[in-house]
């Protein structure tokens, strides 16, 4: 029993220590006491020439030795006070020490003029001297313990604290619950007051969408406008992959089809084709569209895995060939396409204000078709065959056709998107079209939901847009990027905005399992 | 009724591929007939170099094809991450070589460092480090990103999985810097020396590296193959990826095993860097993408979840890439592209991989 | 369990940082929507009016120094404690993070390098592009909204560059590239963009000269990367090594990236070349130059371009790289080249040339932009002025002597003005070649 209790405080202790010497190694701690500064407002910055504010580097240190603390007691809650703060002080301590080792040691090696910029880059002279606040390294690692030990034990103490009086556990509860039946009140009410509020927050939104292009400026108009065309992708691979099940990781190659289309038609080199845009939209969809079905004839009876990697070929297979020695005379190579014509409506070429207008009216009318899709009979034969395949061709689906028809229609969407994303940067080129694209929109698909339509909007808003936000972070954007990926899924498997059908079947756990009770852990 | 459905779809399928391999094997034909009778474009010994240098890298992406295909067997879930494991393997040895390279070897003259004076050991030092961290690394992967995730639906863990290789290949960029580092190879295995073949009046090198690399890698798959097939863990684990449930009722520690699967695959992944970076030398925190991606394609050629089918498969993409563009008379930059069309022509003649699936009977 | 929560925990922590951060993007924002406001009404739906314009027309009734309300673009405020901001789209990130940290490190350092102009430092704003057309975009997207932006030193490659440039010629930003190569970029008529690189034409030209006449092989072969720098340069070394009459016997491409180039290199040595002219960068030169001999293409040279030059070449090629040649905009070693290797090393670790070819050129766009920017600045008050149309004329008529040798442009924004120099290996040195 005793020994249990100690073992929380070690696990912690050394989770912390090294996330902690993983944050030193990579310079994370720098930013973060940046971060910290900038909150405070930098009010030591006036006194030293070129030293960093200390002070900024032991809040940090401080900070994460107050999550430290809390993170402890929330894993104790059986615990006495006694054995709680124990716990907090042990975990500090733990930390504390594994940190000031690596300070002691890289601080001792740095004060005989070791460089360790060769393997560790972020380890230079000045973030050493910054690291062990400009005073020795025993003096430096003593400072981290204590912090973290001090920092920890006040942690420790206001979580068990809250979680004594359980105080927010209520409070959770209560929210959870005002909101729920809040929830309830609107859908129970009467209809006309539901249409009422529905009818509001349409035009609301519409006029959102309207008047916001107007007023945020150029970069979030061309931000907004890669979201609205990775909306337009995520609707597609939505129907493929949400609607009829069918795992695709090449989804990328009918948006390099659909835009490599557009800009050959109407760029005035390689060929010189100069055709009308709206005519080059529509050819890039037909021909997106012929490319969907002519990979999917000899494919689609492949199952889950096979269909990932065979797509996932094809889509490398069109980029290097685009990229080719042996298409350049047809695709320009890997220079790409440039000076694609950009749409013009009654001789007016679209400013970028127009063209987001324009884009966010097309990803509405997508959004129309793919809700009236989604319950037309079609949609619920998609939907069956991504149930269970065997049953949905047992009650008289053709799955064949249906698979194929889905294929088809994200095929079309993807060449939409890809003819406005190649007129709108008016140049496409083959490294538009990696891998990581697909990726990308499947992670719009899953991460906002699979099946929903609301989600993609969500997904599509987290994913190309964190990556804008996060821009803050500099080079660590994709890290964090990359850990928050992982996180959602954990935290929230079944997307920011889940489709209720597949919110049902989420609590089937297993694969395996047909008997739902036993497998509950 | 389900007999004419069944009946159905064995036309359409049968249909297409009887279209489809015909005219590949007509396209074939054509080919070999050219190259053997026609131009005479490339002599015997050209022919060697493209056979070495395909079964080098094939062993490679075979190890790493194991990986997923382990981990795809009892998990099915496609490891996205994997190439990065290899990657931080890669890096592993790479910070051993440095050492032992600037360390002086004990008992002889200091002009001799310790990789030079213990070779064998200084190489078995760097395997070991690039296979215990690319193990360390599966397994906290799998503990972190994935254990939580064992009871979601099938793309939960892939998205888990995507973040992941984010994370990882960010976080050695930012740890070690994005340039490119170079393993210091022992004088032994120094690069670009070799072994003389003679062939048809040329000699041609096989590499001193390269040989040693197919060597191991094809050891590393026999010790795979005798621990899935003789031992106890193997049991377990063809048990497990057999019917997850069943298992745990035979006693099995589900948990465990997959843990230990990961451990394994990690194992070979983090040889397969190693090797890469002996034999090729140039690396960096992207090193993992590319095989990734290859192994991933070879382990469902051969037939995901089948290990004897990752092998083959992996040797069978070494050597398409090798010899495919010489054969079909093209540029060897469409090399991948040979390789993926290689790969969709034998799924659509094989559906399930050139061996099957073996290590589970019935999966979606 | 445990490490779940505590990984969540984290996270949270890092993202409740970055909504807290309180940025200048903010203020930014803010004046940018006030701009786009202004011009909305007042403009009244003609599409073709910029906001810097709109930005300018709403100032001019404040008390703006004579030479901005002359300037048609206005002119950058900078007030005092800002710094002067570079901006800088390059690929920090992902697979080609070694020229955007290497081409970002040299240009930076001479910002630190310089003491400032009467007070205000300059500052480079590189932001990450991964190499991508569509990133570039937005990163000029990004650009153009910070008003003390004055300048851009990029971009890196010449798909982002491509991207980036309407956005920045509309704004008026004038652009310095250290590495954009494309022929045809100077060929569009834009006034703001210029660059230190040597096109992919001139290299070839001289390549193909050096390859003909002087070393006098009449049989090569030509290989590239795929990529648009090497495919653009391998396509002209063809073509005027075949108008000067020598014969192109095998023209290969390879994929970047890769462990092993035997196979190409053998279908190349079956085919009995003198020499192999390769167009692209060093990581693949290096593998290619270790299994040269494996291939079967012993005692034929490699004759490479300037992204193959530079010191990782003959580090991580050792022996197998003797005798290869490569050409640089640098010329050899002088004083002022060896005092900034130094500096370079100091500051970041590395040695110049070791993550790209690029390092002493980005010095130089940091150089250049620096004595633009000097001429045509002033100071009135306690703010800085730089008018905008002017500074971009003032790029494009520089006039400066750096790294590289005399940096002159001409009319359409070539501005490296002195010759290629081409060097051999010669005991794991690059040796100019006479």
């Amino acid at each position: 029993m005793k020994q249990n209790k100690i073992k929380q405080g070690v696990i912690t202790g050394l989770t912390f220590g090294l996330i902690f010497i993983f944050l030193i190694l990579t310079g994370f701690t720098q930013v973060g006491s940046d971060m910290i500064g900038n909150l405070l407002g930098n009010f030591e910055k006036a006194g030293a020439e070129n030293a960093l504010p200390v002070i900024n580097l032991i809040l940090f240190t401080g900070l994460i030795g107050l999550l430290m603390g809390l993170s402890t007691s929330k894993a104790n809650l059986s615990n006495t006070w006694l054995a709680s703060l124990l716990n907090s002080i042990l975990a500090g301590l733990i930390a504390g020490l594994l940190v000031g080792a690596v300070i002691l040691v890289t601080g001792s090696f740095h004060s005989q003029g070791v460089d360790f910029r060769n393997y560790l880059p972020k380890l230079g002279s000045e973030q050493m001297n910054y690291l062990l606040h400009y005073t020795t390294p025993l003096a430096a690692g003593t400072t981290y313990l204590i912090t973290s030990t001090v920092a920890s034990l006040i942690g420790g103490a206001i979580g068990k604290a809250f979680r004594q009086q359980s105080w927010t556990a209520h409070s959770m509860t209560w929210t959870k619950n005002t909101v729920k039946n809040i929830g309830k009140k609107l859908k129970l009410g009467q209809s006309p007051q539901r249409k009422i509020i529905t009818i509001l927050g349409l035009i609301v939104a519409g006029g959102l969408l309207y008047l916001l292009p107007l007023v945020w400026g150029s970069y979030w108009n061309y931000t907004m406008g890669t979201v609205a065309i990775y909306i337009l992708l995520g609707i597609g691979l939505n129907i493929i992959v949400g609607f009829s099940g069918q795992l695709v990781l090449g989804y990328v190659a009918f948006f390099a089809t659909g835009a490599y289309t557009f800009a050959l038609l109407t760029a005035p080199q390689p060929h010189a084709i100069l055709m009308n845009v709206w005519l080059a939209v529509g050819i890039s969809v037909i021909v997106s569209t012929l490319t969907g079905l002519l990979l999917g004839l000899p494919i689609l009876n492949l199952r889950g895995d096979y269909l990932a990697i065979v797509t996932l070929g094809f889509g490398e297979i069109v980029r290097i060939l685009i990229r080719s020695d042996l298409l350049t005379f047809l695709t320009n190579g890997p220079k790409g396409v440039t000076n694609v014509v950009q749409p013009s409506w009654l001789g007016k070429v679209f400013s970028d204000v127009n063209y987001t207008h324009f884009l966010f009216l097309l990803v509405l009318i997508a959004l129309f078709i793919a809700k009236r899709l989604k319950d037309s009979r079609t949609g619920r034969s998609w939907i069956a065959i991504r149930e269970d395949q065997t049953v949905a061709q047992a009650t008289g689906i053709n799955t064949f056709k249906s698979k194929l028809l889905a294929l088809a229609l994200g095929a079309a969407l993807a060449g939409l998107a890809g003819a406005l994303f190649a007129s709108r940067n008016q140049f496409t080129g083959p490294e538009d079209f990696t891998l990581m694209v697909s990726v990308n929109v499947l992670c719009i698909v899953i991460v906002g939901g699979m099946g929903s339509l609301p989600g993609i909007v969500v997904g599509a808003m987290v994913l190309k847009g964190l990556p804008e936000i996060l821009r803050e972070l500099d080079d660590y954007r994709l890290l964090v990027f990359g850990a928050l990926l992982i996180a959602m899924m954990i935290i929230r498997p079944q997307g920011l905005w889940p489709a209720k059908k597949v919110s049902l079947e989420l609590q089937r756990k297993d694969s395996l399992g047909d008997n739902i009770q036993e497998v509950e852990p | 009724m389900i007999n004419k459905i069944k009946e159905l779809k064995i036309t359409w399928g049968s249909a297409i591929r009887v279209i489809v391999g015909s005219v590949v094997a007509v396209y074939l034909i054509w080919r070999v007939v050219i190259i053997t009778f026609g131009s005479g474009e490339f002599g015997p010994d050209t022919w060697v170099r493209f056979l070495i240098t395909g079964l080098v890298i094939g062993g490679i992406y075979a190890l790493i094809a194991i990986g997923y295909t382990l981990v795809y067997g009892i998990l099915f879930m496609i490891n996205f991450a994997h190439g990065e494991v290899m990657m931080l393997g890669t890096f592993a040895g790479y910070f051993v070589l440095e050492a032992l390279s600037a360390m002086p070897a004990p008992g002889t003259d200091a002009n001799i460092n310790f990789l030079n004076a213990q070779p064998v050991l200084s190489i078995l030092l760097t395997f070991l480090a690039g296979a215990g961290v690319s193990a360390l690394a599966g397994y906290l992967l799998e503990k972190i990103a994935y254990r939580p995730l064992r009871k979601a639906p099938r793309l939960i863990p892939l998205i888990s999985a995507i973040g992941a290789s984010i994370f990882l290949q960010n976080a050695a960029q930012l740890l070690f810097g994005p340039q490119r580092r170079q393993y210091i190879n022992p004088d032994l295995l120094w690069r670009g020396q070799g072994w003389m073949i003679p062939v048809s009046g040329k000699s041609v090198m096989l590499t001193y590296t390269g040989g040693f690399s197919f060597v191991l890698s094809i050891l590393l798959m026999i010790g795979l193959f005798i621990l899935v097939r003789k031992t106890k863990l193997g049991k377990s684990m063809r048990a497990v990826a057999e019917n997850k449930q069943a298992a745990a009722l035979m006693g099995i520690d589900v948990d465990s095993v997959i843990s230990k699967t990961f451990i394994i695959s990690g194992i070979l992944a983090g040889s397969a860097g190693v090797m890469w970076g002996i034999h090729n030398g140039l690396f960096n925190h992207y090193v993992g993408f590319l095989p990734g991606i290859k192994a991933f394609t070879a382990a469902v050629m051969g037939g995901i979840g089948n290990i004897p089918g990752a092998m083959i498969g992996g040797m069978l993409l070494g050597l398409m890439e090798s010899l495919g563009p010489a054969l079909l008379g093209l540029d060897f930059q469409l090399k991948d592209v040979i390789a993926f069309a290689i790969l969709i022509f034998v799924l659509i003649i094989r559906p399930s991989g050139i061996l099957g699936e073996a290590l589970t009977e019935e999966k979606v | 369990m445990k490490l779940k929560s505590v990984f969540v925990l984290l996270v949270v922590f890092v993202l409740a940082l970055t909504a807290c951060q309180p940025s200048q993007d903010v203020e930014e924002t803010e004046v940018s929507v006030e701009e786009t406001e202004v011009s909305v009404e007042e403009t009244e739906g003609v599409v073709e009016e910029t906001e810097a314009v709109a930005e300018e027309t709403e100032e001019s009734d404040s008390s703006l120094p004579a030479a901005c309300l002359e300037d048609e673009l206005g002119c950058a405020v900078i007030q005092a404690g800002e710094t002067i901001k570079i901006g800088m789209g390059a690929p920090l990130l992902g697979d080609y993070a070694m020229f955007g940290i290497d081409i970002s490190q040299g240009v930076s350092l001479a910002f630190q390098m310089d003491d400032g102009f009467e007070g205000w430092t300059y500052e480079l704003v590189a932001e990450d592009t991964g190499g991508s057309p569509e990133a570039g975009a937005a990163v000029a997207n990004k650009m153009v909204t910070d008003p003390t932006v004055v300048a851009i030193a990029g971009h890196i490659f010449s798909g982002s560059t491509e991207a980036a440039m309407p956005i920045y010629e509309k704004a008026g930003l004038p652009m310095m590239s250290p590495s954009a190569t494309e022929p045809t970029l100077t060929q569009r008529g834009s006034t703001v963009f210029n660059r230190l690189a040597f096109t992919d034409a001139d290299q070839g030209k001289f390549a193909a000269d050096l390859l003909f006449n002087e070393l006098g092989f009449t049989k090569i072969a030509v290989m590239h990367d795929g990529g648009s720098y090497g495919q653009g340069l391998a396509d002209v070394v063809r073509a005027e090594f075949e108008a000067l009459g020598g014969e192109v016997v095998a023209y290969e491409a390879i994929t970047t990236g890769e462990a092993d180039y035997v196979a190409p290199l053998s279908a190349v040595a079956a085919a009995e070349p003198e020499a192999v002219y390769f167009g692209g960068y060093a990581a693949e030169a290096i593998v290619m130059m270790n299994q040269w001999s494996q291939a079967g293409l012993d005692g034929v040279l490699f004759f490479g371009c300037d992204g193959t030059y530079g010191v990782e070449f003959t580090d991580k090629t050792g022996p197998n790289g003797e005798g290869a040649i490569a050409v640089s905009l640098v010329p050899p070693d002088s004083d002022e080249k060896t005092a900034f290797d130094q500096a370079y090393f100091d500051a970041f670790g590395t040695e110049a040339g070791e993550l790209s070819a690029f390092s002493w050129s980005s010095y130089d766009t940091g150089g250049v932009l620096i004595a633009a920017i000097e001429k045509v600045a002033f100071v009135e008050g306690d703010t800085l002025f730089v008018p905008r149309s002017a500074l971009v004329e003032a790029v494009r008529t520089s006039d400066y002597v750096g790294l590289t040798g005399l940096i002159k442009c001409d009319a359409v924004g070539e501005c490296n003005a002195s010759g290629p120099t081409f060097y051999e290996v010669v005991d794991g040195v690059w040796v100019p070649l006479d």
